[in-house]
């Protein structure tokens, strides 16, 4: 009886363990693949690893862009068990509209969409918060945001971004690749509430690359402050400043304004101007600025020095049967270094004259005019210079008063580099370093000869001493030369130049080893306050000044109050180009420029205005040793400013040229 | 009286209507007696001092077989368990510091980004105009250990 007892019971022991070895066999063999699936799907999460984007700093290590960890949630609309529970518990943790966020799920969830946005860029608390909640139907995705801590500093060159942190402006969106990196994925297996237990890498996550930048955020910061503080005090439209190495072409400031918040998304109906760098993407023309390009070219070109006598026809000079007039003050013959000083419009004719047209379209596109600069941001304009075979009898004298062309800001720091630097043309860049790798410079090409360029530089000189037409710019402690320029703007619309201006300003210091170019511009200036003497010129001085105090720059000259004027003289006063050639008359050479006064009407002007101030004439140095530059100079009662030493060998004003009052002699000796 | 062998041997043998007890007169005020409550059992003393064990030579070999193939299976067993249960151990503390980790840089990037803000040029000249301060002069500034960009501009 036991026996029997016993053998039943091993028997049904034996099948059970038969069934249970069948069942075994049945789910680990036959159906593995098809339960370890199943089992794969539910245990093992992709987990995404964002990328985050590369820092973009300035050149001091200041952080101008930057990204922060945040996440975002999304639903599965098809798995929530109940949209109006989900909807109000989703409204109570991320604080959003509880009617609003159940229309979307319920959308969503009709027309049988698996995957829904609930709210992007979501704080560390409401993560956590929903974290807690465990619920399987609610996806949390790591992200991060863009932030720009500065604000508005530097907007134009920084740019912006999408919400898909893709770049959509500046550098943001020029160099997005190497900032956006690559991102990576991650296999993790995870227990049955979801925890995280292991994990494998799927896909390495190569961050973003970290730019540095060649701008440097006080001299931005001063450019930008200047700027729009001209701009407003001129009721100008926009401005815009560029401030650059002129040896290796480093952009330490780009300024624009109107300027714009990048950390704020563009609003419905917000005004484009804010978004548009105008120191790159906004061509005008240059006016008197231009007519360093056309000296240079006669310098290279013509045998014309800075003692050279240009008759100026006393204000008004008839070609092609049409006659163009200073408006303001007309002169009789003068050294071409007074055209400058004096910013002649009949003066620079005459040496553009000198030039001819081939070599002068060969310099203004050696110096850049007419071509990208190659900068790395988007949007950047090429300006306008007309083929050669395009121009007009009139074109060659109007170019030479920077008429018929249009150049951007940048350029014109670019131009203003040639003449800084000894002759070369530099490519101006923003980008220092990509993470630790230096960016290479780019090799200059010759543009003008060396001593043609340091002529050049001591013309310009002459423009911001007492007499000449930029004196605003001179400064405290250091030696500087520019250019000013003042244009009337053209109406394409009623085919006729306007009184609104251009006023620029481009100069750089100190003069006889430049640290710094400078160019500034504002555009759409009224009366004779917006022209580039009164209204550039200060914007120059107020950067440059600081730019040479954070660059610490050491003096050139001693420390003495310089006599700036603080009323508007004559020549400050008619730094303008008039391009007015009124009532439909198609001449575009009536332009007036850095003399004149706008003028509607304005007839022609009788000659024999008298020419130059009267002033002791400059005696002849060169060649003397300083002892006697001294004694000659003491005799006549004059006041030279000697550097270096031997025997003199450059002399500015040039001998024979008139000194105005106040002004000194400046005597470079050598051996 | 009997020894459960012996009961369960004579039940074996004499079947069902030899085992009914013999039942005495009943007090009908009586309960009914328990089943079985005829059988008495006792302790029965066995002396077994004389009794002297076998020498078993293998015996003792046997048991440090059994003892040392547990130990082996315990060894094995730990062996293949123990890193599988601290590599999940792990995972969850690997996770945790993952998250922890996540709210660090979280934090880290947060103050940097506080830093960027406090440190911005506008804001510094907010507070420096507020406490009636000036920027210095060009050269003004003297450094023991001057190292600027305008060396090397000046140079080049």
């Amino acid at each position: 009886m036991v026996d029997r007892r016993l053998a039943w019971l091993a028997g049904i022991v034996l099948i059970w363990g038969a069934a249970i070895f069948f069942n075994i066999i049945w789910l680990q063999v036959v159906h593995h693949q098809e339960y370890a699936k199943l089992a794969t799907e539910r245990q093992v999460v992709a987990v995404d690893i964002p990328a985050p984007r590369g820092t973009i700093f300035d050149r001091t290590g200041q952080p101008l862009a930057m990204s922060v960890p945040t996440e975002s949630v999304s639903i599965d609309p098809l798995r929530a068990p109940d949209l109006g529970v989900a909807s109000e518990l989703l409204a109570l943790v991320l604080h959003l509209d509880r009617t609003a966020l159940y229309g979307k799920m319920k959308w969503a969830h009709d027309n049988h969409h698996g995957f829904l946005w609930v709210k992007r860029k979501i704080s560390y608390e409401e993560g956590q918060n929903l974290r807690n909640l465990r619920l399987e139907w609610i996806h949390i995705q790591d992200e991060s945001q863009r932030h720009y801590p500065k604000g508005t500093l530097a907007a134009h060159v920084l740019g912006s971004v999408d919400f898909e942190e893709k770049g959509n402006a500046g550098i943001e969106q020029v160099l997005d690749t190497e900032l956006r990196g690559q991102p990576g994925q991650a296999r993790m297996l995870t227990d049955v509430k979801r925890r995280g237990i292991d994990s494998q890498s799927a896909a390495d996550m190569k961050p973003g690359t970290p730019l540095t930048l060649t701008i440097d955020e006080r001299i931005q910061f001063v450019a930008e402050r200047e700027i729009a503080a001209a701009v407003e005090a001129h009721h100008a439209q926009s401005g815009s400043v560029v401030v650059m190495n002129p040896y290796n072409g480093e952009i330490f400031a780009l300024a624009s304004y109107p300027t714009y918040d990048p950390n704020l998304p563009p609003q419905p109906g917000e005004d484009k101007a804010g978004r548009l760098n105008h120191a790159i993407s906004v061509p005008f023309e240059p006016g008197s600025v231009f007519k360093v390009i056309t000296l240079s070219a006669a310098l290279e070109t013509t045998d014309l020095q800075p003692a050279s006598m240009i008759n100026c026809g006393h204000g008004a000079i008839t070609l092609f049967g049409r006659t163009i007039h200073e408006a303001h003050t007309g002169y009789g013959t003068i050294p071409m270094a007074m055209v400058l000083a004096k910013s002649s419009n009949v003066g620079a004719i005459q040496i553009g004259m000198r030039v001819g047209q081939a070599n002068m379209h060969q310099y203004v596109r050696k110096f850049g005019f007419g071509q990208k600069s190659g900068i790395s941001l988007p949007g950047e304009s090429a300006g306008k210079v007309r083929q050669l075979a395009r121009w007009s009898k009139a074109s060659l004298p109007s170019m030479s008063m920077g008429q018929e062309i249009s150049v951007t800001t940048l350029q014109l720091a670019q131009a203003g580099a040639v003449i800084a630097n000894g002759g070369l043309l530099v490519k101006p860049r923003l980008i220092s370093k990509k993470g630790n790798q230096t960016v290479p410079v780019e090799q200059p090409v010759r543009v003008l000869k060396p001593e043609t360029a340091i002529t050049m530089r001591q013309m310009m000189e002459g423009v911001v001493m007492p007499g000449g037409t930029g004196t605003r710019a001179r400064l405290q402690g250091y030696t500087s030369g520019g250019k000013t320029g003042s244009a009337q703007i053209y109406d394409p619309v009623a085919k006729h130049y306007t009184h609104s201006y251009n006023g620029s300003f481009m100069g750089f210091a100190p003069l006889t080893n430049p640290a710094m170019v400078a160019v500034v511009t504002l555009n759409g200036t009224h009366g004779t306050a917006g022209f580039g003497g009164l209204a550039a010129a200060p914007v120059f001085h107020a950067v440059i000044t600081e730019a040479l105090r954070v660059l610490e720059v050491p003096k050139d000259l001693p420390d003495e109050t310089p006599t700036r004027t603080q009323v508007a003289s004559n020549e400050e006063a008619g730094d303008l180009a008039i391009a007015d050639i009124g009532r439909g008359q198609p001449n575009i050479l009536e332009d007036g420029d850095d003399e004149e006064q706008p003028a509607a009407g304005q007839a022609e002007r009788p000659s024999g205005v008298p020419a130059q101030p009267a002033g002791p004439t400059v005696p002849n140095f060169r060649g003397m040793t300083m002892r006697a530059v001294l004694a000659e100079a003491a005799a006549k009662g004059l006041t030279v400013l000697p550097d270096g030493s031997g025997v003199a060998r450059v002399q500015y004003p040039p001998p024979g040229s008139t000194l105005h009052q106040g002004e000194r002699i400046r005597v470079e000796f050598a051996r | 009286m009997a020894t459960l062998p012996a009961f369960f041997r004579r039940t074996n043998e004499t079947g069902y209507p030899a085992l009914s007890p013999i039942k005495p007169e009943r007090d009908p005020f009586q309960l009914r007696a328990l089943p079985q409550e005829d059988v008495l059992f006792y302790c029965k003393r066995i002396d077994n001092s004389r009794l002297v064990r076998e020498p078993d030579p293998q015996a003792r070999g046997a048991c440090w077989s059994a003892i040392g193939a547990a130990c082996f299976l315990l060894v094995v067993l730990t062996s293949v368990l123990v890193p599988n249960v601290a590599s999940t151990l792990a995972g969850y503390k690997l996770q945790a510091l993952r998250v922890e980790e996540r709210q660090l840089l979280y934090e880290k990037r947060t103050l940097e980004l506080e830093e960027a803000e406090l440190l911005t040029p506008q804001r510094l000249e907010t507070l420096a105009q507020g406490q009636n301060l000036v920027a210095p002069f060009p050269g003004q500034v003297v450094r023991l250990n001057a190292k600027g960009d305008s060396a090397v501009a000046m140079v080049k």
